[in-house]
């Protein structure tokens, strides 16, 4: 007879541990925050209370270890076996053609320790009010032994070579582990980013508000010294203040929301289970994917680090209203390295394959941007040079406005250049059987693979003077759930769009 | 695939939604100096306003006038059994390509101005995104639905025989 999972005993004692913990509340509190109380009763009594704490939780613990040994259960040709009990034991015998419903819970200690309670009735008036049989074993073990136990239920006999196979999938079967090393990491990372974020924009501000302090004279900021430590510390303490937020909020989403982060194959069909306080486990077939894209941000992308997210009709991450889709996650952080064999092992038909095209100039990715900068630029400079004109302000103040306008310009073309230098190197396609690996994006890499049955579209884009030099960027639709689904990759070879339209099944 | 220019009927359409929001951006500068006359604003706020909001007002309008001419001189359209072919823009000129069996559902769109016209906008629903083909006349539009729902039907049925 296989024992339960002794995640059961931890579980108890856990959740027996806030039980004690609430008792002994309800029955002490009017001595510890009574006003008449002395304090000196109170140190006298902490003690009493201790033992008589450790006394109650012991007793627990005890049951629980007892309850373990003697509990188990058994499915042999015919039936389900299963013992249970400490002071009344119970030996319950259940026909699986007698099998009435199946049901599994999981409260949140259960869910901690990963484990969850199978309950199997007949249906019988006489054991209306308790199931007869009872298992706690692994999440992962129950949903395996109520796939199991729905079968049994239709054909009543199991078959004897079964008998002695392994049927329980266990965690470390899983085909990809979030440990809590790579969860803090996941963290660490959106920490830097949210402070690089904070300490960008700190910068931004003490150029800005540093540009009025000159111009408008503001004596209230004090002296330049006194101007920079202050708006330096004020930087510091929002970069600290972000950061300990995303701090709390990635721990929240990596350590709570991927609890337990398992994918298992069994046959077609893929199984991504996760979260704590709300369980996920989501199935879907294989043939029901229609991308897989890996994404980088920027900060992952300096570290070596990527997500992978799916593209599944009907598993999305919002599961109950499939029209807002999103894309559902496959793998929420791993190595960038680690990609291709991650994706062998789960989906091998979506290993991205190497670029084949890339982009072909740097020019063109910020060329536009820059004429309508400088036309935009240019026409805010002389109006408000106009303007202030108008205004009689001095000559000194006039020159100090147009620095920082074209200040201004010129950051936001710095990060359009930064942006621009990423996607040249980022942008290419390739194609292979049927299979295309479209590499696109800036500051956020994305690799997005999927089958060319799944495309439903192309687009050229182009502009004259690219037509005669022969680039031409290239739009790919996708089949989604969401209204729109595009990949765009920019700045490459002309020609290479017709192999692209020789894709689509028309 | 030869494909077709849009009816000349469709600039009409165009250069009445122009005007009636040039009409609107006047409307608009006119109403913000006359307000400051009347408030009593100093010349120079005034002058300062009317250089500060009339040289973008003034490029706008430039820019929506321009604009249908060189749209309808780039926008070509045509279908065959098999795909759908959209060119269009000014600077950025883009040709998508739709394979007709991929079509889910077809919409013909009609707002008051065209109908006055009889013109009608079509949209082309896909698996993936919606696609506009930006006016036609409603006659066009009609013969183009049914076109494409019957090439849809042979496409499928052809598809499955291709896969069996």
């Amino acid at each position: 007879m296989k024992k339960f999972d002794k995640g059961y005993i931890y579980s108890g004692l856990l959740s027996d541990l806030f039980g004690t913990l609430v008792i002994l509340f309800v029955f002490l509190k009017d001595f510890f925050f009574n006003e008449e109380s002395k304090p000196e009763d109170i140190k006298a009594a902490l003690p009493v209370f201790a033992i008589a704490f450790t006394v109650i939780y012991l007793c627990f613990a005890v049951y629980r270890i007892l309850y373990y040994r003697t509990s188990g259960y058994e499915l042999t040709e015919k039936e389900i076996k299963c013992n249970r009990g400490v002071f009344f034991r119970k030996r319950s015998v259940l026909s699986y053609k007698k099998i009435h419903a199946i049901n599994k819970k999981q409260n949140l200690f259960h869910r901690v320790f990963g484990i969850a309670v199978l309950t199997v009735d007949s249906g019988s008036t006489n054991t209306s009010r308790q199931a007869e049989i009872t298992i706690i074993e692994k999440a992962k073990t129950i949903d395996s032994l109520i796939n199991e136990l729905n079968s049994l239920k239709e054909n009543g006999v199991r078959d004897i070579s079964d008998l002695n196979e392994e049927i329980l999938i266990s965690e470390d079967d899983s085909l990809y582990n979030f440990t809590s090393k790579k969860k803090m990491l996941y963290t660490f990372i959106n920490i830097v980013s949210t402070a690089f974020f904070t300490a960008l924009f700190g910068v931004l501000a003490i150029t800005v508000i540093g540009i009025c302090k000159l111009t408008l004279k503001l004596d209230t900021l004090g002296t330049w010294g006194q101007y920079f430590l202050f708006s330096v510390l004020i930087t510091a303490g929002a970069m600290l203040l972000f950061s300990v937020f995303s701090f709390i909020g990635c721990m929240i989403h990596s350590f709570i929301g991927y609890h337990e982060f398992t994918i298992t194959k069994r046959g077609n069909d893929i199984q991504i289970s996760f979260g704590l306080l709300e369980r996920h486990t989501n199935t879907f077939s294989y043939d029901r994917i229609k991308a897989v894209k890996i994404s980088q941000g920027l900060v992952q992308r300096m570290l070596g680090f990527a997500s992978i997210k799916l593209e599944v009709i009907g598993y999305t991450g919002d599961q109950e209203n499939n029209s807002n889709a999103e894309l559902g996650v496959l793998v929420p952080f791993c190595k960038y390295d680690e990609v291709s064999e991650i994706l062998g092992k789960v989906l091998p038909d979506y290993i991205p394959d190497t670029k084949q095209t890339k982009a072909v100039s740097y020019f063109p990715f910020v060329s536009w941007f820059m004429l309508i900068l400088c036309i935009v630029i240019g026409l805010i400079l002389a109006e408000t040079a106009a303007i202030l004109m108008i205004f009689d302000v001095n000559v000194f103040v006039i020159s100090i406005t147009a620095l920082a306008v074209t200040g201004v310009g010129i950051v936001i073309f710095a990060f359009k250049a930064a942006s621009a230098a990423l996607s040249y190197q980022t942008n290419g396609i390739a194609l292979n059987n049927g299979k295309i690996t479209a590499y696109s994006g800036g500051f956020t890499k994305n690799i997005t693979v999927f089958m060319a049955k799944n495309l439903i579209a192309t687009e050229n884009v182009t502009t004259p003077l690219r037509k005669k030099t022969g680039i031409s960027s290239y739009v790919l639709h996708l089949k989604t759930n969401a209204l729109s689904n595009e990949v765009r990759i920019h700045i490459q070879k002309d020609e290479f769009s017709k192999e692209i339209e020789k894709l689509l099944i028309l | 695939m030869e494909l077709k220019k849009l009816n000349k009927s469709v600039l009409k359409l165009w250069y009445i939604r122009a005007t009636i929001v040039s009409l609107a951006l006047i409307s608009a500068f006119t109403s913000l100096i006359i307000v400051l006359a009347a408030s009593g604003a100093p010349k120079n706020v005034l002058f300062a306003v009317s250089l500060g909001s009339g040289i973008p007002v003034a490029l706008l309008l430039a820019f929506i006038i321009v604009l249908p001419v060189l749209r309808y001189k780039m926008y070509a359209w045509g279908y065959d059994d098999k795909r759908i072919i959209v060119k269009q823009g000014v600077i950025f000129r883009r040709r998508v390509v739709i394979p007709v069996c991929q079509i889910q559902d077809l919409h013909r769109i009609q707002g008051p101005i065209m109908m006055m016209l009889k013109l009608s906008g079509v949209t082309i629903s896909t698996a993936g995104s919606n696609f506009d083909i930006s006016t036609l006349t409603t006659e066009e539009a009609d013969r183009m639905i049914d076109v494409l729902e019957q090439s849809l039907e042979v496409r499928i049925e052809e598809l499955k025989n291709e896969e069996i």
